[in-house]
């Protein structure tokens, strides 16, 4: 392997992006779950509820926390590996993402600690509003920076004078031809994640026979969401499909794995293919007879356009693409089987019973995050070679840095992120073994804002309750 | 308006509250290190749980602020600083996961806190490292980075960072002489009465050599001799004062006279560098992005910062006193 400075650069980037995505993934969707079971607690006053949250939270403080510590990596890594990219862009997402520091990451990083160590110092009320804050705080994050990457997808808004980016129209610049799809996209992509966690630990338990009315409750409420979600994601993705269709037609093109200006008709839909980008044809391609024309064109014998289309220099690699978008369509395929089933089993009242059912399930508990990873491949690789779609190349945006250094420090970031994975999944398998009940309860539900203002109040009745314990 | 001096304006605030902020959790993480009994070490960890993650956010605000007010100084010092930053933002990430993995697996509570302790030493000698070879100077042709990233591996970034580690070690003990109780409270006092005259040895020993490494230096002592002197001297009166109100009541004062202490120091390095972005080099007005943005980030900045600033109060205000030695939980 060429040791390239671009080429380094970039999988530095990749990696480093790749594995942060897979927490705030988790927290966006964990936070809402959260919230809604905390809210759930406060109106029934069920304790069931109670110990699904403190259960969930634990995990989700764990996610948080690397998430943030990964996340702070990437704001500075626009200009470690791609200064030009940071010099040209910084006007248009520059101020983007420093509001989504000031109304996100304060917002969440404020209420966190409160979410997390308050429930004695402020009551359940407080705990809750925390708790609410915290969870709009990672829905605004995610428009700030869906805003950001769709405007590095679909540029809009703003001029070059001089060499020099000039922003021309703010709103243009936010609300971007592709934002307002794939926010909700993402975001469904996150409630998603949780909802196959929360029914794949359930599912699990049920397996084992272990905390029967926890894990029903988890797998009643993560299969509930999860089929509304699938079903809402199908028709926003098809949404998303034409958006990029009319804007990027190069990814698409790509991530059908036709090469041909125009495919044969009746088109397949093709599930492996073996592109050869030099040549610009497939080696081997494997697909489903007519498949291809029907969704694609919604015809029998409609043609779908190939790579061929976009100059040979302008266009992504296609195998990343295809295999991203593959990996995402195939997963949501999944979702969307397992999510009838459930509504089949529901009907029949056979949902916590149907062993292969809750094998699948626990089968599944990764896939929110393996579906998400697929789509952010096809989108990113996508782009190629453009960072800036239409306006800068790649390679053209990499810092001054030499090419040993990157490598250096690609491998720490290696080791020390898989020192993370590891700790993380060391602990979330000891919190599943352990048991929701072993998860600390906390305050009962009494709490007001003057208790908050007046902790020493609330701490002589949590003294008294640990005599009385 | 000028929005560019806006902007340097906002960004000097964010790292003025970076350094005071998580000055003191860096400094109460590297004291960690010396504190052999297991209670205390949770203890010590305790009094920074809740609000450390918010005091971070200033980091990135800095970081973000820079790349949207001032790009072309944002990409010329991300590649200059190379080294530095990752292996900042590495052990900044080792200090925050050990956090978290502290509180829930206490079988290796004891590895956790070495990682944490020497996270939160390596983050500090590197920002140290980062203002050393700002105030030495950077490399630069047109609007591109041209020197070494080891260009910053050099005795006067290294003096810096000793400089601020040993500053961030003071806040720590001021935090702790401001949150602990009881041996807690002895521990932080015997700290602060070696951590603060290394502190002050150092940094006039960073002032003195800065004359020499950088002509930029000794030209803004000649602009502004009284403004410089007269926050030289409040440095070295909080000081004094700080020294004086270790272990005495209130327990707030040693914590007030070292934050006004870092902060005066942080004003002086300000009035040192200032029009400069790329110090001594880029002006503000040279390195701004355009005006659209800057008054977009400013517009951003003023209608949030001070609902940030209120509701980070309250954080603090919910967990104040002192840190209860059974943990936020009251278990344990």
């Amino acid at each position: 392997m060429s040791l390239n400075p671009a080429t380094l650069a970039r999988v530095q980037f990749a990696f480093t992006v790749s594995f942060h995505i897979i927490f705030p993934t988790m927290s966006i969707g964990l936070a809402m779950f959260l919230a809604v079971i905390e809210g759930l607690w406060l109106k029934t006053k069920d304790g069931l509820y109670l110990e699904i949250y403190r259960f969930w939270q634990s995990i989700f403080a764990m996610g948080f926390g690397v998430g943030v510590v990964t996340g702070i990596v990437l704001s500075f890594e626009f200009g470690l590996g791609f200064a030009k990219f940071a010099q040209l862009a910084g006007p248009a997402i520059g101020p983007m993402i420093a509001l989504e520091v000031l109304t996100s990451f304060f917002l969440e990083a404020g209420f966190l600690g409160i979410m997390l160590f308050g429930m004695h110092r402020v009551g359940p009320k407080l705990h809750f509003f925390a708790t609410c804050m915290v969870a709009l705080g990672t829905l605004l994050s995610a428009s700030w920076i869906l805003s950001a990457n769709s405007w590095m997808q679909t540029p809009d808004g703003v001029a070059v004078r001089n060499g020099r980016l000039v922003v021309v129209n703010w709103w243009h610049v936010l609300n971007n031809p592709s934002w307002l799809v794939r926010l909700p996209h993402m975001l469904s992509a996150a409630y998603l994640t949780a909802s196959f966690f929360v029914a794949g630990v359930g599912a699990w338990y049920l397996l084992q026979g272990k905390h029967l009315a926890f894990a029903k409750k988890s797998v009643a409420l993560g299969t509930a969401f999860a089929t509304v979600l699938i079903a809402g994601q199908v028709f926003i993705g098809d949404i998303l499909y034409g958006t990029m269709l009319k804007h990027q037609p190069s990814k698409m093109q790509a991530a059908e794995g036709f090469w041909e200006k125009e495919s044969a008709s009746p088109a397949p839909y093709y599930w492996v293919i073996l592109p050869d980008q030099k040549e610009q044809r497939n080696r081997f391609a494997l697909g489903v007879p007519y498949l291809g024309s029907i969704w694609l064109t919604h015809s029998l014998h409609g043609r779908v356009e190939g790579l061929k289309n976009t100059p040979a220099e302008q266009q992504p690699i296609m195998g990343m693409v295809f295999y991203g978008f593959r990996i995402m369509y195939g997963t949501a395929i999944l979702m969307f089987a397992v999510a009838t089933a459930s509504l089949w089993l529901r009907w029949k009242r056979r949902l916590f019973t149907t062993r292969w059912f809750l094998r699948c399930l626990v089968a599944m508990t990764p896939s929110g995050i393996i579906a998400t990873l697929g789509g952010w491949y096809l989108a990113e690789t996508g782009r190629q070679p453009w960072v800036i779609f239409g306006m800068l190349r790649t390679i053209d945006a990499v810092s001054p840095v030499l090419a040993q250094t990157l490598l250096a420090t690609l491998i720490a970031f290696v080791c020390i992120y898989a020192f993370f994975m590891t700790a993380f999944l060391i602990f979330v398998a000891r919190v599943i073994r352990r048991g929701p009940e072993s998860a600390s309860i906390h305050a009962e539900a009494s709490g007001s804002l003057k208790n908050a203002l007046r902790p020493q109040v609330l701490d002589r009745a949590n003294a008294n309750a640990a005599v009385g314990r | 308006m000028d929005m560019p001096l806006l902007c340097a304006g906002f960004a000097a605030l964010s790292v003025t509250f970076y350094v005071l902020l998580d000055g003191f959790d860096l400094g109460v993480g590297a004291l960690l290190l010396l504190q052999p009994h297991e209670k205390s070490r949770d203890h010590m960890v305790d009094s920074i749980t809740p609000t450390w993650d918010g005091n971070e956010t200033w980091l990135i605000m800095t970081g973000v602020t820079l790349l949207a007010a001032f790009p072309t100084a944002y990409g010329i010092l991300m590649p200059a600083l190379y080294i530095p930053i990752i292996v900042m933002l590495l052990s900044l990430g080792l200090r925050g996961v050990s956090f978290e993995f502290r509180s829930q697996m206490k079988f290796y509570r004891r590895r956790w806190d070495v990682i944490f302790a020497v996270g939160s030493i390596v983050a500090a000698c590197m920002q140290g490292l980062i203002l050393g070879a700002l105030l030495q100077g950077v490399s630069v042709q047109g609007i591109t980075f041209s020197g070494s990233v080891l260009d910053c591996i050099r005795p006067f970034p290294a003096l810096c960072a000793l400089c601020v580690l040993a500053g961030y070690v003071v806040l720590g003990g001021c935090w702790l002489q401001f949150k602990a109780t009881a041996q807690l409270h002895g521990f932080s006092g015997r700290t602060l009465r070696i951590a603060l005259p290394l502190f002050m040895v150092s940094f006039f020993a960073v002032g003195g050599m800065s004359l020499f490494v950088q002509p930029g230096i000794l030209a803004a002592w000649q602009g502004h001799p009284v403004l410089l002197g007269t926050l030289s001297c409040i440095v070295l009166l909080a000081a004094f004062i700080l020294f004086g109100s270790i272990g005495k009541r209130p327990d707030v004062r040693p914590l007030i006279a070292g934050l006004v202490m870092i902060a005066a120091g942080i004003g002086g390095l300000a009035i040192l560098v200032f029009p400069t972005i790329v110090p001594f080099r880029i002006s503000i007005w040279d390195a701004s992005s355009s005006r659209l943005s800057q008054i977009f980030l400013l517009t951003g900045a003023i209608v949030v910062t001070p609902v940030v600033l209120g509701y980070s109060f309250f954080a603090y205000w919910v967990f104040r006193g002192k840190t209860p030695e059974k943990g936020w939980d009251g278990y344990e």
